[in-house]
């Protein structure tokens, strides 16, 4: 088993890293996007307030669109998200305008470009790739993960005898130490983020229930899962819209208080208007797609409430619910977080195993075959390059003017290229310094962070703390911290660069069975 | 989700006091087979029965959750504490037992 676990984990660790540190970043992918788009203002939640100014809006803005949907500012996002669609083209998506709105003014928010959280979130499932092959590789990423998770285990004979064991300053035993404790400490999250990625993509990775009960129809299969709430057809007379409020309020009271996420009104000027009121992610553990409530948008009748959840649809939401942790408040959330760390450092500290237990050989020599040197170099440029990357992306956010065309774009072609660059720099420069080099730039980017938002924007820590946007304040300091965790990083490489006694680089390390 | 976090930090030194290893280095002694039976009862005790304040606070559902966080969290932290601040991981562990009746009688 440990061969699998040694190959499975190098094959696909440089990958998983990526998926892993990305997608722990999608925890706060809104708080991400409230940093990378600061002319969103906050303002104190009044979902009535909100409701009634997006529908003035789209009043006003679109009078005859096909569809509306509404968004409404929660305490993790800001803005109050609208979209409309002139048209519907049937087996078509797309042609949707959105826009987010001030939801105490009214007026459309002109807020630079940017994908912000978004691109993060995106990126650990479809990896920048075109459509179905980014899934395939994500999702084949994690069959590999799950199978060095219970290949790992296996190996890793005495978990409960070494449990506590963490011996740091130690060199290869404190990496395996290190790979051991943030493996099986955090093993419930690692099965769990694993295995529920696979629930999730189960239709495109499992077909074969699906093809044997509905036969190649499988759009009848999602309808049924996910019944499209079907709705009245226009009957091509105008028709007045009534307040989505009262609406919004018998939803809520349908729920037993759970919250409204979003609104879609069909044919808002149509005597046969319809309205949708679906319930929010966040209100629940386990995911519920289809929760809502069916109005009769011109006469506010009530025509429909979801039914509960079948069994296997409480299963699969469960898995969706826990894996996106949409429900979990503050301090649950930088648990996740933390746990989604812990899974990349464990990731992390077993490419670096691999790597060091092989060096060991050529230490005396000093040379290093083609293949190690080009895992050394891919281990540099896919941990501390993405890093670099990252924080790449953020310093494009601030930097790139406003009025550059495809702006949202650009900042992801600056992360791209500045991990290119990082490619190029480890293949460049010896193994350590290059490390070294890479750590000392990424910590200096990430504690500049805070510094760079104060010169660009009027939302430096000052004004947010005082203000509590904790979500900026939160991003500015969560950099300022991973800025001074690279800069030890750093120091501890640049340390153990320097000439070393003998002695002690070439003490026999009592590895044996354990490090594979 | 502070009472079961203490109530799961508390338990994991429990159990860490209870292997001859732990005991040894923080304590500087070999506990004794009654000891280390005690310790290891406890352990198992407190960390089963924090489960309860986690779902008493917020439904079964979130409630295993946060336990399951708590969980790994406080065994995380513990784990890191022991080699680099052993002292403070132990004090805090005292600390912990001496807040959770507080943080008992203030939630529940």
């Amino acid at each position: 088993m440990a061969w699998l676990h040694t190959w499975a984990g190098l094959i696909f660790g440089w990958l998983l890293f990526a998926i892993f540190l990305t997608g722990t970043l999608s925890y706060f992918k809104d708080e991400i996007s409230h940093w990378t788009q600061p002319e969103v203002q906050v303002h104190p939640l009044d979902d009535g307030r909100s409701l009634a100014v997006a529908q003035a809006y789209l009043q006003q803005q679109a009078p005859n669109a096909a569809r509306w949907f509404i968004t409404l500012p929660d305490s993790r996002d800001p803005g109050l998200s609208v979209m409309w669609q002139d048209t519907v083209d049937p087996g078509k998506r797309g042609n949707f305008i959105e826009k987010v709105l001030d939801p105490v003014s009214g007026q459309a928010v002109q807020a630079r470009e940017s994908k912000g959280g978004e691109f993060f979130y995106r990126f650990h499932f479809q990896l920048q790739m075109p459509h179905p092959w980014g899934r395939w590789l994500s999702t084949l990423a994690a069959m590999v993960m799950l199978v060095a998770l219970i290949t790992g285990i296996i190996t890793h004979k005495k978990i409960f005898k070494d449990i506590f064991t963490f011996r740091p300053r130690k060199g290869q035993r404190s990496w395996l130490d290190g790979h051991n404790a943030v493996g099986v400490l955090v093993l419930p999250f690692h099965l769990m983020i694993t295995y529920s990625s696979l629930v999730i993509f189960m239709s495109m990775v499992m077909p074969a229930p699906i093809v044997a009960s509905y036969g190649n129809d499988s759009r009848a299969f999602f309808n049924d899962v996910f019944p499209a709430t079907d709705n009245a057809p226009a009957l091509g007379q105008p028709g007045t819209l009534l307040p989505l409020l009262p609406m919004y309020e018998q939803a809520r009271a349908q729920w037993a208080g759970g919250h409204v996420g979003r609104l879609a009104v069909n044919n808002p000027s149509d005597v046969n208007a319809s309205v949708n009121v679906f319930r929010a992610g966040a209100d629940r553990v386990a995911h519920d797609f289809g929760s809502t409530v069916s109005f009769n948008g011109s006469t506010g009748e009530l025509l429909r409430v979801s039914a509960e959840q079948s069994l296997p649809a409480a299963i699969g939401g469960s898995f969706y619910g826990l894996h996106m942790g949409h429900f979990a408040g503050p301090v649950l959330r930088w648990l996740y977080f933390v746990c989604g760390l812990a899974g990349t450092a464990m990731i992390g500290t077993g490419l670096v195993i691999w790597l060091g237990k092989r060096q060991l050989k050529h230490a005396k020599t000093g040379g290093m075959p083609f293949e190690l040197r080009l895992v050394e170099v891919l281990n540099i440029a896919s941990m501390s390059g993405l890093l670099l990357a990252i924080a790449a992306f953020f310093w494009a956010n601030r930097l790139l003017p406003v009025s550059v065309a495809e702006r949202s774009d650009w900042e992801v072609q600056v992360f791209f290229i500045v991990w290119g660059l990082s490619l190029l720099h480890a293949v460049l420069r010896r193994g350590r310094q290059a490390w070294v080099e890479q750590l000392s730039v990424g910590a200096l980017l990430f504690s500049a962070i805070p510094l760079l938002n104060a010169l660009t924007t009027s939302h430096h820590l000052g004004v947010s703390l005082a203000t509590g946007d904790w979500a900026m304040a939160g991003f500015d300091l969560t950099c300022l911290g991973s800025g001074v965790f690279l800069a030890w990083a750093a120091w501890k490489m640049h340390r153990r660069t320097a000439p070393q006694p003998k002695a002690e680089r070439a003490r026999p390390l009592n590895l044996k069975s354990e490090a594979h | 989700m502070l009472l079961a976090w203490l109530m799961c930090y508390v338990g994991f030194t429990a159990l860490c006091l209870s292997t001859d290893r732990h005991h040894g280095e923080l304590l500087h002694s070999k506990p004794s087979p009654r000891r280390r039976l005690g310790l290891r009862v406890a352990g198992g005790w407190l960390l089963t029965l924090s489960i309860w304040p986690a779902v008493a606070a917020t439904g079964w559902a979130q409630g295993l959750v946060e336990w399951c966080a708590v969980l790994m969290f406080s065994a995380l932290l513990l784990v890191l504490l022991l080699p680099y601040r052993p002292r403070l991981a132990l004090s805090l562990a005292g600390v912990g037992l001496l807040a959770s009746p507080v943080a008992a009688f203030a939630t529940l």
